[in-house]
């Protein structure tokens, strides 16, 4: 089963991102590596659309005419509601988008980022309370969500409920113990209750975490100016300063490169995503395909559109279309280490050995902490029959990085190759007892005890 | 002497019942209604701002303009000075003739007279801020224009006309940037007034950057130009201005500079220069007294919000909203940032006390400009006043969480350190919707509360009656400089009446880009009389004034210790 989310955050051009996902997959962060053009210094004619605003308009409408298919096609779904929502509101239509929303949670009401998304508009209105509401439906059907307790202390803060706002910040932390971002604010409330050392504290522990957290250095050197402790004081401002500096310089960089086109692109291609991703969901591939192959013409540099194709052709086995998709990827991402697993699986899979084993030794290399490079060579090993022993050193290697029922499998098939039974058998317990419901696991385990 | 009309109230049953419970319990402050009716359309006032577009979104229109409130013929009532716009490039003429700066004599009863072209001074330059006062101490108040494009200083004749003298003072202040918010202040205690100036952004039509929204053509933010440093001039005492800039340490500071105030924030005696600045660390230029400054923002807290962050910022004013005799600081900001309201920790730093004290209430989807403290129900404590408009006038086609035309805020101090937003319950004039900018403050009727003058950006200005019916008693000073500067700016008086002590300073030039507030005012509650008014005066002696009758203005000049009505 499929679990949509939506997932709204602020830009400070006061719009909104709002995305959908898949959460079952694993799927690689595919942040864009965009050439970005400046802003013209050029004046258009007046009352011209300019091609950027033709565009623009054009893919809006293009969208809305795709989430308005979706919803006549999948009429029992409530994903294209969503969809069109989020439309909407990224649009900056969120009184439509809410209504959209609220519709969509008549459908189906535990969409704990539905409820998101909800309360971060009530709260760019200034809408407080409406916004804690909100938090507070997604705290109840996923009580371990990040961000929400951030979220109500926010609009209580706002509310001047300050003591309240801690409590939610307390509770976040539990949920979040490596966000820097709420311990820097819980910091913050406490140096507003004038409770120095517990400011302190926290502003300590998000620096832990955020070595680099501008405001937690702020934070520091006022509680330190506060306490009369004036050299400790001029050290954190010295930080302070130099990370703002930093901060400015980027700000600034990024404002200069900021592209409006890039953005409604890629706004664009995540509904088409999204839709290819339903069509995908139901078998109808050929849909699928053409709304994903539109996504990647509107965002040529988008690669989470290119690694959904993967997905689609993996499905569809064509494996040929997968491997050239991947070195898109790879062109785009030269740096990404599960392109280059999944190449490698293809390769694998056409039986190219050697290039399935670049491709590995590429996967590890960029990603020596993840055990998945490791296995799969393994795994390509026992399948080529070559490199036995090195099959299973990798597979130990993965099973130490990862103890997990798949590497477990793996380093049993490799001791069972190596002769080694009793190591096998053991590798192949330790698989079926992290995941007793599954039969091929418990086959090869049972088969392995036949032997013994 | 001043004129004085006192407004007739008809009291209701329950504010007679108010003001039996404030006889019976001096001390105890009320917290009245405020009602603040939109009389605009019966002061005879046409003014249109122009901010001179024509669809091509330079980068100016969004930040025009300011006004002034001040007595330009010294016959006992405010009278109003709009700044306007002027056609830009690709603007066509209007059939008209050219937009100007507009100034209207009040002729009490709430109407007004425009007397630009009498008076000579319907500036035709694009502008933005004004500051009004008398630098060249003969007794009528001047008027400095900071533009986009050549500044103007417009002497005062005293005769009802005025005559730009700019070139000969020196103080054009040669392009190529956009002008903000300008103060007159005594920076170094010499008896004249001298002139801080502050910049926008450098700007020319060959740097015009044009930029879009999700598609939807928008004004450039001002990171993409660049920032400059503002001026300050030194007043030589014989109608000339000598640029002090760098020696001063003021030049050396670039920002985008918006709204200014100077204030002394430390109580030391001399003036300090606050500039608020879109996008970047605001200023704070502390005077050594020596006409030097070290610009000491982020020590102090004033750069940045309590979090270390920096704002858009837009207007700043200042006023001591919990009467501990420490001026406080207000700056209003961008769209998703509170306006921040600055405690005053006795000099040593500027704490954001925004949450806590409810101070940004509603502020949070708008973009704010004007702003100050002003005791509109006189119950011994300040409000604060927010004037609202976004700079995007398309902005709801691509975020309708705001909009280009927006109500303003009113929040009522509530006495006991916090404030809430009675926008909503505070009259028709609360309920006006325009883009506003610039906003001043004054009691234009002379009924002892203060009004409000608002300059909307394209539209007509709001002008607002404060008719709040249940008000607390007043007094109102008028300071008048012998040896130091002849409007006592930078003065500080301190009221003293019964267990409320109020402090007040003399400003030329605040909130965003405007001047107003020539005279002080003190809201007195129940008190019915005031014990002792201290005035110091910037680089002078003091004076001390007892036992005086409230719901009066009163002048005090320099060296005595008699008062004036």
């Amino acid at each position: 089963m499929i679990v949509w989310l939506v997932a709204a955050s602020f830009l400070w051009e006061s719009s909104f991102v709002v995305a959908a996902q898949e959460t079952q997959k694993a799927k690689p962060s595919s942040k864009p590596t965009t050439q970005q053009s400046p802003p013209k210094q050029v004046t258009p004619a007046k009352g011209v659309q300019g091609p950027l605003e033709q565009e623009a308009a054009s893919l809006k409408k293009e969208e809305i005419e795709l989430a308005k298919k979706l919803m006549l096609e999948f009429p029992d779904s409530n994903v294209p509601i969503v969809l069109m929502g989020n439309i909407q509101v990224r649009h900056g239509n969120t009184a439509e988008g809410l209504e959209l929303w609220k519709k969509a949670l008549q459908l189906n009401p535990r969409q704990a980022n539905v409820y998101n998304g909800m309360a971060w508009v009530a709260m760019s209105k200034g809408q407080y309370q409406e916004a804690i509401n909100h938090w507070q439906k997604v705290l109840q059907i996923q009580p371990k969500m990040s961000g929400a307790h951030v979220g109500i202390a926010r609009a209580l803060m706002a509310l001047g409920k300050q003591i309240e706002a801690i409590g939610e910040l307390e509770e976040e932390n539990k949920i979040s113990p490596k966000s820097g971002f709420s311990f820097y604010l819980l910091g913050h409330q406490y140096l507003q209750q004038k409770d120095y050392d517990k400011a302190k504290k926290n502003y300590e522990a998000a620096v832990a975490v955020e070595p680099n957290n501008t405001n937690a250095y702020y934070g520091l050197y006022t509680v330190y100016t506060r306490l009369n402790q004036p050299k400790k004081a001029e050290q954190f401002l010295a930080s302070f300063k130099k990370l703002k500096a930093e901060d400015m310089k980027v700000l600034k960089d990024r404002n200069d490169a900021y592209s409006d086109l890039l953005t409604v692109r890629k706004g664009a291609a995540e509904t088409y995503v999204t839709a290819g991703r339903l069509y995908l969901e139901s078998g109808r591939f050929q849909d699928a395909e053409a709304l994903l192959k539109r996504a990647t013409a509107i965002d040529p540099n988008d690669t989470e559109c290119l690694e959904w194709l993967v997905t689609l052709y993996q499905t569809t086995n064509r494996v040929m279309d997968a491997l050239q998709i991947c070195k898109k990827i790879i062109k785009l991402e030269p740096e990404d280490p599960v392109a280059y697993l999944n190449m490698g699986l293809f390769y694998a899979r056409l039986q190219r050995t050697a290039e399935a084993e670049e491709s590995f030794f590429k996967a590890i290399k960029l990603a020596p902490e993840k055990s998945d490079g490791y296995r799969e060579l393994a795994k390509l090993y026992l399948k080529s029959d070559i490199k036995l022993q090195e099959a299973k050193n990798l597979a130990e290697k993965a099973v130490k990085l990862g103890p997990t029922a798949v590497n477990y499998m793996a380093l049993s098939r490799t001791c069972d190759k190596n002769g080694d039974t009793a190591g096998a058998i053991s590798a192949a317990k330790q698989a079926v007892e992290l995941e007793p419901s599954n039969p091929i696991y418990q086959q090869i385990y049972q088969a392995l005890q036949k032997r013994k | 002497m001043q004129k004085l009309k006192t407004k007739n109230l008809k009291l209701k049953t329950n504010e007679v019942a108010i003001i039996a419970l404030l006889v019976i319990l001096p001390g105890v402050r009320a917290h009245g209604e405020i009602i603040l009716t939109d009389v605009t359309k019966q002061t005879g006032i046409t003014f249109v701002h122009t901010d001179g577009s024509s669809g091509n979104r330079f980068i100016m229109e969004t930040v025009t303009a300011g006004l002034a409130l001040f007595d330009y013929d010294n016959d006992g009532d405010i009278d109003i000075y709009f700044v306007n716009g002027a056609p830009l490039k690709g603007t066509p003429p209007s059939r008209d003739g050219p937009p100007k700066n507009a100034l209207y004599r009040n002729d009490g009863g709430w109407k007004f007279t425009d007397v630009t072209e009498q008076a000579g001074v319907g500036d035709t330059g694009y502008g933005l801020g004004v500051a009004v006062g008398d630098y060249d101490n003969d007794g009528y108040q001047d008027i400095y224009l900071n533009n986009f494009g050549l500044n103007v200083l417009y002497h005062n004749n005293g005769d009802g006309t005025f005559t730009d003298v700019t070139k000969q003072a020196g103080v054009e202040d040669s392009p190529p940037h956009v002008g903000a918010g300008t103060c007159f202040f005594d920076m170094d205690k010499d008896g004249d007034l001298d002139l801080f100036v502050s910049h926008y952004l450098e700007f020319s039509y060959d740097k015009h950057v044009t930029t879009t929204t999700m598609g939807i053509p928008v004004y450039a933010n001002p990171r993409f130009y660049k920032p400059v440093p503002n001026v300050l001039y030194r007043n030589n005492g014989d109608g000339t201005f000598t640029d002090v800039s760098l020696e001063s340490g003021i030049g050396k500071h670039a920002g985008y500079g918006m709204g200014t105030v100077c204030a002394d924030y430390d109580n030391d005696g001399d003036t300090d220069i606050f500039v608020a600045n879109d996008v970047s660390e605001n200023f704070l230029f502390k005077n050594d007294g020596k006409v030097k400054f070290e610009e000491v923002g982020v020590e102090t807290g004033f750069a940045y919000d309590g979090q270390g962050d920096e704002q858009g910022s837009m207007g700043v004013d200042c006023g001591d909203y919990d009467n501990d005799g420490w001026l406080d600081f207000y700056v209003t900001s961008y769209q998703h940032q509170l306006a921040t309201l600055y405690r005053n920790i006795e000099g040593d730093a500027l704490e954001d006390v925004t949450l806590a004290t409810g101070a940004g209430a509603g502020t949070l989807p708008h973009v704010t400009w004007g702003n100050s403290f002003v005791d509109f129900d006189n119950d011994g404590d300040r409000d604060i006043f927010v004037a609202c408009g976004h700079l995007q006038d398309n902005v709801e086609l691509y975020d309708d969480t705001t909009s280009y035309y927006a109500q303003n805020i009113l929040l009522m101090n509530t006495g006991d350190g916090k404030f809430i937003d009675v926008s909503a319950t505070s009259g028709d004039g609360m309920k006006v919707k325009l883009s506003s900018r610039g906003a001043g403050f004054d009691d234009l009727d002379n009924d002892g509360d203060v009004d409000v003058v608002i300059l909307n950006s394209r539209r007509e200005p709001t002008i607002l009656r404060n008719d709040s019916p249940a008000k607390g008693h007043w007094l109102q000073v008028c300071l008048k400089g012998t040896k130091t500067n002849r409007d006592g700016v930078g003065a500080r008086v301190k009221v003293t009446a019964g267990n409320l002590v109020l402090v007040d300073e003399v400003h030329s030039g605040r909130g965003y880009q405007s001047h107003y507030g020539s005279r002080l005012y003190f809201g007195l509650g129940s008190r019915t009389k005031v014990d002792r008014i201290e005035v110091r005066w910037i680089g002078g002696g003091v004076d001390v004034f007892e036992n005086i009758a409230v719901d009066q203005l009163v002048t005090l000049t320099e060296g005595s210790s008699k008062m004036g009505r």
